[in-house]
């Protein structure tokens, strides 16, 4: 077939076509550039390089490194330290959750109901979420001292209790903050959930008012299941976050003395890589760490995710 | 705004940012990492870089405060990142450690300043490494025993001379009111650089030493045991919540009449008394200061050594500017405002200031001189050891750092505390600090 006059040959606009088609990807490839290499540089690179110092006998601050393989977690698995700390921080990740979500959820509700200052209450909830955690442990630790704190005094001017509670020694120093991290963390779930009661159709509500459902019926039957999706994600992302807590805990505590008592998973990888100079044996514990998380997620998805979907 | 107008200004503001960049990167940039925070001294410590600036405009000094709790674990995350301060405080221990790991500078020059013999003879060897000098110490202090002596002549008591005499001075002293406690006999911090510090102090007080002269930990012996016997009994007359007490929640306690007893007391106290206790009683006659107790297996009194070294690291960009700086810092018109910031604890390193007309002209220290002189009775007497340090010869051990940082003792304190039979807490200890010392290389297995 003879070609027009000024008419491309097939294959030279197979070629032209091409590069045009290639420019959006391209340009689509540019786009994303910046956040991928956020990603990789701030996410993947650190994750990447735990896992391979974790291989090594490597000092904190000495560039030197010895290669050995897995012997930082067969050492792991015979340090009952580790398995000390994995059981505290396991308490106090599922302790804090669990009280966060029910306070988190019943503030939430409250807060849904109309009342005279529903707005400034609101803004005051928020409040603990948003003050630095230092400031929050040091106003607490102050509260809650034994000899001149005032949690303690009004504990027994009101006769609640006959002695002091020593709320930051051995003994009770894992209630103290778990009690402290609930009320610096419930906001959290009381936004996110308060946020999703708000889009429920009222409807809902007065159809079932019209049947005659009592107000535990409602909640039960129309309030519960329109939630469900939003605390799947909380007590994912709080369990998460309480299991990884450094800062409060920290701070609470400084990892020793009565703070042996939550000295968690965290606690533990910081002190090994900052205070025993073990930096390959601090990276094997926060391997296990981000492991035993990506494990625990899978079963939550496992256990729950399909009423979540249906839901 | 045209589009020229925009032009002209952004051009401008550029070139504008530029000269101010440049003219701060002319300067040197000195940082210095410190561990005194208490408002006033910080003031004093920023106008004397204001002043040394003025006749070195190229550099800039930026100077720190730092909770003395943190500042090895500061430093240690500062060095694992590649960006340690120019010159910082540090334990003793800390500037051995450092130094044997070829991360200082020797610091022969700033300590020449001073004067050879102008250093006061117990704190020359505070830093020293294979013959050199890596540290000055800042200004020495020393821990301190004070009691409340108007309620101790009350009840008729005396001052506690041994540990088991302690405890029984602490029980007589604890009062209550309608079955509470108003105050107790003792009071004593649980955070765990004093645990650490006072395991030291006090088994230096009953004969011990926690490592021999092999470097092998010696906490199966019976002065270590004794001393887990004696925190058992402390824990049943201090306030329940004492494992949980800050440093200053002691002080607290003692200036507001909480506690009669504080047993690991500094000269800043003075400063915390002055402020809350009662005026009527703000005064070294009714908060005495006495010898440290003595231990069942020893002799003689021992307090901690508080006196950090400056040390300036080796691969530091302005190591020269801060050794500059510090020699700066230790002329007396400097130094002098410097100590007169918290006068009781920040005494003189240098001889000839502790001489100066201008530095004994204190109003702090001429009232609590039996503070002062207390402090210069152990520093005579050789009685103050940094800590973890029961015998000089132990600053020669690099690990201290180490085994201060891992909490150790501190557990095998809390161990014993809790319950666990003092020789247990103690042969734990000992196989965690032995393993410790394996895995870093210190000790061959």
């Amino acid at each position: 077939m003879a070609s027009l006059p000024g008419a491309a040959a097939p294959g030279a606009s197979r070629a032209l076509a091409r590069p045009r088609r290639r420019r959006p990807a391209l340009l689509g490839l540019a786009g994303i550039l910046p956040a991928l290499v956020l990603i990789v540089g701030l996410i993947l690179y650190p994750v990447g390089y735990a896992i391979w110092l974790s291989f090594f006998d490597k000092h904190s601050f000495f560039p030197q490194e010895r290669w050995i393989g897995l012997g930082n977690y067969v050492r792991l698995v015979g340090d009952p330290e580790f398995w000390d700390s994995l059981w505290k921080g396991t308490v106090y990740a599922a302790g804090t959750t669990a009280l966060q979500l029910v306070f988190g959820v019943a503030a939430a509700l409250v807060l849904h109901r109309t009342f005279r200052g529903r707005t400034a209450v609101r803004a005051l909830v928020l409040f603990p979420y948003m003050i630095p955690t230092i400031v929050a442990v040091i106003v607490w630790r102050w509260l809650l001292n034994e000899t001149f704190g005032l949690v303690d005094h009004l504990l027994v001017a009101w006769r609640i209790v006959r002695q002091p509670i020593a709320w930051l020694s051995v003994d009770h120093i894992m209630t103290s903050l778990i009690v402290m991290s609930v009320w610096q963390f419930a906001p959290f779930v009381t936004l996110s959930v308060l946020a999703r009661l708000q889009t429920i159709p009222l409807e809902l509500y007065e159809a079932a008012r019209v049947d005659g459902a009592s107000a535990w019926a409602r909640f039960r039957h129309i309030t519960l299941p329109q939630i469900r999706a939003v605390i799947f994600v909380v007590i994912l992302l709080r369990g998460i976050w309480m299991f990884t807590k450094f800062d409060t805990v920290w701070l609470w505590g400084e990892g020793a003395g009565a703070g042996a008592e939550i000295r968690t998973l965290p606690i533990y990888a910081y002190m090994r890589t900052f205070t025993y100079y073990q930096a390959g044996f601090g990276a094997a514990l926060s391997v296990v760490m981000f492991v035993l998380l990506m494990m625990a997620t899978g079963l939550y998805f496992r256990l729950f995710w399909r009423d979540e979907e249906r839901t | 705004m045209t589009c020229k107008s925009a032009t002209t200004f952004a051009l401008l503001s550029a070139l504008l940012l530029t000269a101010a960049s440049a003219g701060a990167a002319d300067k040197k940039v000195v940082r210095l990492w410190q561990t005194e925070t208490e408002p006033q001294t910080l003031a004093v410590l920023n106008e004397m870089a204001a002043a040394y600036e003025k006749t070195h405009p190229d550099v800039s000094i930026k100077i720190e405060g730092l909770a003395w709790g943190d500042l090895e674990k500061k430093l240690t995350a500062a060095l694992a990142a590649g960006a340690p301060p120019d010159a910082a405080h540090g334990q003793p221990i800390t500037c051995v450690s450092f130094a044997a790991k070829g991360l200082l500078r020797p610091v022969e020059d700033l300590a020449d300043s001073l004067g050879k013999d102008n250093i006061v003879d117990a704190f020359r060897g505070l830093c020293r490494w294979q013959g050199r000098t890596y540290g000055v110490g800042h200004s020495p202090a020393s821990s301190l025993f004070v009691y409340r002596k108007d309620l101790l002549n009350q009840k008729g008591l005396k001052v506690p001379k041994s540990w088991d005499e302690l405890i029984q001075v602490a029980e007589a002293l604890k009062e209550t009111k309608d079955g509470q406690v108003v105050r107790y006999g003792l009071t004593m911090t649980g955070a765990p650089l004093f645990i650490n510090i006072g395991v030291g102090e006090l088994l230096k007080t009953n004969g011990g030493r926690l490592f021999d002269d092999q470097g092998r930990p010696t906490l199966t012996s019976k002065p270590v045991i004794e001393l887990l016997d004696f925190y058992k009994k402390l824990n049943g007359v201090l306030p329940p919540g004492w494992t949980g007490h800050g440093y200053l929640d002691t002080f607290a306690n003692l200036a507001n009449g909480k506690a009669a007893m504080l047993y690991q007391a500094y000269g800043r106290g003075a400063g915390y008394i002055e402020k809350y206790a009662p005026k009527e009683i703000a005064d070294p006659e009714h908060f005495a200061v006495a010898d440290k107790v003595v231990g069942p297996s020893g002799k003689l009194p021992a307090a901690q050594l508080d006196c950090e070294p400056w040390m300036v690291f080796k691969d530091a960009k302005g190591a020269s500017e801060a050794v500059d700086f510090l020699k700066f810092f230790f002329k007396d018109e400097n130094y002098v405002p410097y100590l007169h910031s918290v006068p009781i604890h920040l005494l003189s390193i240098k001889k000839s200031t502790t001489k100066n007309p201008k530095y004994a002209d204190n109003a702090m220290i001429a009232k609590w001189r039996p503070w002062v002189d207390m402090q210069e009775k152990y520093f005579k007497n050789d009685w103050i050891k940094p800590v973890l340090v029961t015998d000089w010869d132990d600053m020669k051990k690099p690990y201290l750092l180490e085994v201060m940082g891992s909490g150790i003792l501190v557990d095998m304190v809390f161990d014993a505390v809790k319950g666990m039979p003092s020789a247990e807490a103690a042969a734990k200890a000992q196989k965690r600090v032995e393993d410790l010392l394996v895995q870093t290389g210190y000790l061959k297995k």
